[in-house]
């Protein structure tokens, strides 16, 4: 069958000067478009530079985003894109410093972050003592993490890398996952503390991007907010967000539902004097429109007794 | 139609606008709504699960022996709810131990039926856009409009569009623009977060996001976006002139919510909707508006 | 320059293993790796790594096993440290943190794999190598063993005649560089990708084995490759884990009727019946999943199902797989003895890529994985041990300037009726089907015809991209370089071997030859030609 391929270039020997390269195929009917890139480089332009691993889907080294979409090129079938046109536009992940072409910088983009979270064990005794003896319902979970294959999708759909790149990602703090909830980790409370310091659990906005793009089902944001559970549990928590966890609580537990007035200024701290500067303008504002719920004024709302119970039952239960 | 209301708890605090608006809307629309006054807070993803569940079991719960199903006006309060309502629904086992350790002093039990929906869920799926469509008094031609979702109205797939056909969810908000009679000024970033989440957190990133989302919708030239989520509003309305100061750019876009937004297609005026509260001026929106009256 | 005591060329499992045990012993050790260590071949190893674990198990037991499937070619001191050591590095896994499959005791959970007597293979769901590949990963970066990923090693250094270290390439910088060492060791991985299809990643290519041989070490037993028997042929070949066949799996004809009963069957002998099978008239073999159960294939082989599905477009459940035989691993490769150490004084090799007398003439199913993880610790020490001797020579400044000129050279002018990837392809055909499951002294004449050929045509060619950065075109040259030199080792290794033994199986020879060929067969250069000896098998 007849296809464009029109492939994303950037030349780092040129300044990184970017183009588009179109390049026109006849492929046999069950290609991939990893045979036909790599029908390109052997037949019309072997400068074109991408990556192509074991080929048949298992290693996640070959993403880039195809039509747009990011996926596995080794798996993306040819039949299945050309049923919606002739051309086929390749272009690197979003999100990710670009090299060359198609091949970008895995290391700024993933490696370096998961290195970033001390990825290992410190294993608690020597082997001479044989295995430890593990319920399989402990380690199927964590087989089902270590499916990762590090295939970037998650960080590439994440909502907080374009804003901030520094941001560990999805599948830095899967890793991170993976180590504080090993039980055979001597001290799993290693990573939490690397992953709650800025850049880590606390910037993320739980928005499920990265569940909905994770091809393996291993639910990474479900897991950072296991994280953050675990951190709250420690006692180890980034000062505002236990301001703010703790005010919104008190205020759902008093009246059964939320005071934002109070919530904004127990966000801050109420002695953070610079912090409630901030909210002046807004607050003014706010006020000037009928907009601002005065603090500490707030209704309780019908039954809230019934909710005030729910929580000491559940403290309870915590204790 | 009716349904158990659930307003939420912004709608009548930092966004006071939109309760009025909504309750007038439905009015218009024949939607008959039954308040659930002794109702708790979802919880908005803050609180957590093992308080949370508990106190959504309870709303659900109440909702049931009202034999109505819920609507929102609010997609935080719709995505947690929704994620509490699969989680109870999905494990049996679960659920009787919530209704057990929780619901069962007041004379509770929450039986896994009730359904909870957004407004924007309710137009398509039990209204219909047919019935809709007679009711525009004053299609909003000539308007661009960008939509934002809030992502708790879009994921997790399995508690948001666990079918095939409930994927459409995640294009009701784009449809309806064009059904009102507006333009889309579509942006990248209409799935995506507001940034609400992590303003205590991080402020930094979270105004950026503010004026990413809105900075694009504005070079696309919209006049307006429109959001179905109070949280998203105070942070794209609210904060936006924080997220100039930050950015140092200009964007000056306003925001509406949801029910301001199709009250102005039945032919409300922009006063009846509460436009003069938000802290981005409406005005320039309200004399488009009066014109095409 | 780089300057190590040790210096590791591999990121895959048996690179990573050596290159922690050599740190851990002293040395200031550093690894080369062509692509990431995550994206390996190692990852995706399938089934299970193997150790004599259980009550009604024992060391002697498993070597027996090893023995048995090695065909009397395997050299039994060797055998003797895997089988006893094989235990350990399972235990030092697991408290690493492998998340192995339990049993419901809580102990490691064991398989019953290609002819081992009894269940001795431990698993981690069918991601078993990958799943180990990242615990050694996580392992190497807790050592803090600097890492340079995306450097092809284009040449080893031989200073009077001892090994002093490589030069390697970085795709992203575009430079060469050296690297001294004291120590080499070449963790490189196999040269299945001789032939087509087969079961290995694109890189898998026996960079190390020409290197090596180009420098003067011995390859032994290079004729012997084992087959895969369940390899769906389509593509790239995606291999489906034998423990599907000890699951209940069934292979079938066209009809749908079992062809052989599997269980306790080596491998070669599976891999025999299925093509047999399709040469003799029943057509195309398939396997049958459906035996297995829905929720055993998904609590056991989920990662099978997913590529059968993206890969194959089928429904494991529902749909028959078509297999046949295809090359998976080789077991020959640079001699060394039981410590890794080759015939070339200062290099060392480990894992597939290595011949150290373990495997004879056909691989125990499992063996693979605890041989890198037992050996990678074994001959990580030895080289440590070897660097803390001293010594070291710094390479002249000549080596590098030469080998940019060589680069260089490689990038004039060419012929243009050839590419890479058509001598690629007939290579990979020309093995397939005269150094494949079934050889001939007349085959393999034509097949060492085709490969002069081959040469002749690839000496003509040259390297079109001039760029040095990220330049595959420049990488897959060298690569096809590495395995032309190769092939025609393997044939006339294939072509020496007069008799059948293990995977080496001769139409014209089809009886084990005790009297003549218990012996391993090596294959080195001398004055710029290939010669062959024998060495006899040590049998202890």
């Amino acid at each position: 069958m007849q296809v464009t391929f029109k492939v994303y270039r950037k030349d780092p020997e040129k300044d990184g000067k970017t183009g588009r390269s179109n390049y026109s195929l006849e492929l046999p009917e069950d290609a991939t478009v990893m045979d036909g890139l790599l029908q390109i480089r052997d037949e019309m332009d072997s400068t074109l530079a991408f990556r192509g691993c074991c080929g048949r889907g298992y290693c996640g080294e070959c993403m880039v985003r195809v039509n747009g979409s990011s996926r596995l090129t080794c798996t993306a079938k040819v039949p299945d894109y050309i049923k919606r046109g002739p051309e086929i536009s390749l272009d690197p992940l979003r999100n990710v410093p670009v090299i060359k072409d198609l091949v970008f910088d895995w290391d700024a983009f993933m490696w370096n972050k998961v290195k970033a979270v001390k990825p290992w064990l410190e294993p608690a005794d020597s082997p001479e003592g044989g295995a430890t003896l593990r319920t399989d319902s402990e380690m199927k979970d964590l087989r089902k993490v270590m499916s990762c294959y590090y295939c970037g999708m998650c960080d590439e759909g994440c909502t907080v890398l374009p804003v901030d790149f520094d941001f560990l990602g999805p599948a830095a703090l899967t890793k991170a996952y993976r180590l504080a909830f090993d039980p055979r980790n001597q001290d799993s409370r290693q990573q939490v503390k690397i992953v709650e310091k800025p850049k880590g659990i606390w910037d993320c906005v739980h928005c499920y991007e990265a569940d909905e793009h994770c091809p393996r089902g291993i639910e990474p944001t479900k897991r950072i907010v296991a994280l953050r559970d675990k951190a709250f549990n420690l006692g180890i928590s980034h000062q505002a967000v236990a301001r703010h966890h703790a005010s919104f609580a008190a205020s759902v537990k008093g009246s059964g539902w939320l005071d934002e007035g109070r919530l904004a200024i127990e966000s801050e701290g109420l002695t953070n004097i610079k912090g409630l500067m901030k909210l002046l303008p807004t607050a003014t504002k706010a006020l000037a429109r009928g907009k601002a719920p005065i603090p500490y004024m707030h209704s309780k709302r019908p039954e809230a007794e019934k909710i005030q119970k729910i929580f000491e039952k559940a403290e309870q239960e915590e204790k | 139609m009716k349904y158990a209301f659930y307003p939420g708890c912004v709608s009548r605090g930092g966004c006071p606008e939109l309760y009025p608006s909504a309750v007038k809307v439905a009015e218009k629309l024949a939607i008959e709504l039954e308040e659930l006054k002794s109702v708790g807070c979802t919880g908005a993803g803050v609180l957590p699960q093992n308080i949370s569940d508990p106190i959504n079991a309870r709303t659900f719960a109440k909702a049931e022996q009202l034999g109505l199903p819920i609507m929102t006006i609010c997609s935080t309060c719709t995505g947690v709810m929704a994620q509490a309502n699969y989680r109870l629904k999905e494990d049996p086992n679960y659920r009787e131990k919530v209704n057990k350790e929780f619901l069962a002093d007041e004379g509770l039990e929450y039986k896994g039926t009730t359904e909870v929906k957004h407004l924007l869920w309710v137009l398509f799926e039990d209204y219909g856009i047919e019935r809709l469509q007679p009711l525009i008094q004053r299609p909003l031609k000539g308007l661009k409009v960008s939509p934002f979702y809030g992502c708790y109205l879009r994921r997790p797939p399995e508690a948001i569009t666990p079918t095939k056909e409930l994927n459409r969810r995640k294009a009701y908000l784009d449809e309806l623009i064009g059904i009102l009679g507006a333009d889309m000024a579509d942006i990248s970033g209409k799935g995506k977060c507001c940034g609400f989440p992590i303003l205590s957190a991080n402020e930094e990133n979270s105004l950026a996001m503010v004026a990413k989302h809105t900075g694009e919708s504005k070079e696309k030239g919209a006049d307006f976006m429109v959001t179905p989520c109070p949280l998203c509003h105070l942070n794209l309305d609210g904060n936006q002139p924080r997220a100039e100061k930050q950015t140092g750019q200009e964007i000056d876009l306003p925001i509406l919510h949801l029910p301001q937004f199709v009250g102005l297609a039945l032919g409300f005026k922009p006063d009846e909707m509460s436009l003069k509260r938000h802290i981005v001026s409406t005005s320039e929106v309200e004399s488009k508006v009066n014109i095409l009256s | 320059m780089q300057e190590f005591d040790v210096l590791v060329i591999g990121g895959g499992a048996a690179g990573l293993r050596a290159a922690i045990a050599a740190k851990n012993a002293g040395a200031n050790v550093g690894l080369i790796s062509k692509i990431h260590p995550l994206r390996t071949n190692s990852a995706i190893a399938q089934g299970g790594l193997n150790a004599p674990l259980a009550k009604d198990d024992s060391p002697e037991n498993f070597a027996e096993d090893t023995l048995l499937a090695g065909d009397h070619l395997c050299d039994v001191d060797v055998v003797r440290t895997f089988t006893q050591q094989a235990a350990q590095e399972i235990y030092w896994l697991e408290r690493s943190g492998v998340p192995f499959n339990r049993d419901k005791d809580g102990r490691l959970d064991q398989r019953r794999f290609g002819s081992n007597r009894c269940a001795r293979s431990c698993y981690a769901d069918d991601r078993t190598g990958f799943i180990v590949l990242q615990v050694l990963h996580e392992q190497f970066q807790r050592a803090q063993i600097p890492s340079f990923e995306e450097w092809y090693v284009t040449s080893l250094i031989v200073e009077e005649g001892t090994g002093n270290g490589a030069i390697a390439l970085s795709l992203k910088g575009g430079k060469l560089e050296v690297f001294s060492a004291r120590s080499v060791i070449l963790a490189t991985g196999g040269f299945t990708r001789l032939y087509l299809p087969s079961t290995a990643s694109f890189g898998t290519t026996g960079d190390g084995q020409a290197l090596a041989y180009g420098a003067g070490a011995k390859l032994m037993d290079m004729e012997l490759v084992q087959f895969h028997p369940t390899v769906f042929p389509k593509k790239q070949g995606l291999l489906i884990t034998e423990a599907v066949l000890a699951e209940g799996a069934m292979l079938v004809d066209q009809k749908g009727a079992p062809i052989l009963d599997p269980k306790g069957m080596p491998r070669h002998q599976i891999c025999l019946a299925i093509q047999g099978a399709m040469q003799n008239g029943s057509g195309a073999v398939s396997l049958d999943l459906k035996p297995i159960g829905k929720e055993k294939l998904r609590a056991y082989f989920p990662q099978t199902q997913e590529l059968l599905r993206t890969v194959a477009g089928l429904d494991a459940t529902k749909d028959l797989v078509p297999v046949g035989p295809a090359a998976h691993r080789p077991m020959g490769g640079i001699e060394t003895n039981g410590s890794g150490e080759t015939s070339l004084a200062g290099f060392f090799a480990v894992g597939e890529c290595a011949c150290n007398g373990l495997n004879g003439a056909g691989r125990l199913a499992g063996n693979t994985l605890s041989e890198a993880v037992v050996f990678g610790k074994v001959v990580g020490e030895a080289a440590a041990r070897r660097a803390a001797l001293g010594g070291k020579m710094t390479p002249p400044a000549a080596k590098l300037a030469d080998e940019e000129k060589r680069l260089a050279a490689v990038t004039a002018g060419g012929s243009a009726n050839d590419t890479l990837a058509k001598l690629h392809g007939e290579l990979g055909s020309a093995m397939n089907e005269h150094v494949g499951l079934l050889r001939s002294e007349k085959g393999l004449q034509q097949a060492l015809e085709r490969i002069e050929n081959l040469k002749a045509r690839y000496a003509k060619l040259r390297v079109k991209n001039p760029s040095m950065v990220y330049n595959y075109e420049l990488i897959s040259y060298l690569e096809l370089g590495s395995m032309l030199t190769l092939a025609k080792v393997v044939a006339s290794a294939a072509l020496a071997r007069t008799e059948t033994r293990g995977a080496h199986r001769r139409s014209d020879f089809a009886q084990r030859n005790d009297k003549e060929w218990t012996s391993h067969s090596l294959v080195s250069l001398r004055s710029g030609s290939s010669q062959l000896e024998k060495k006899p098998v040590a049998n202890g």
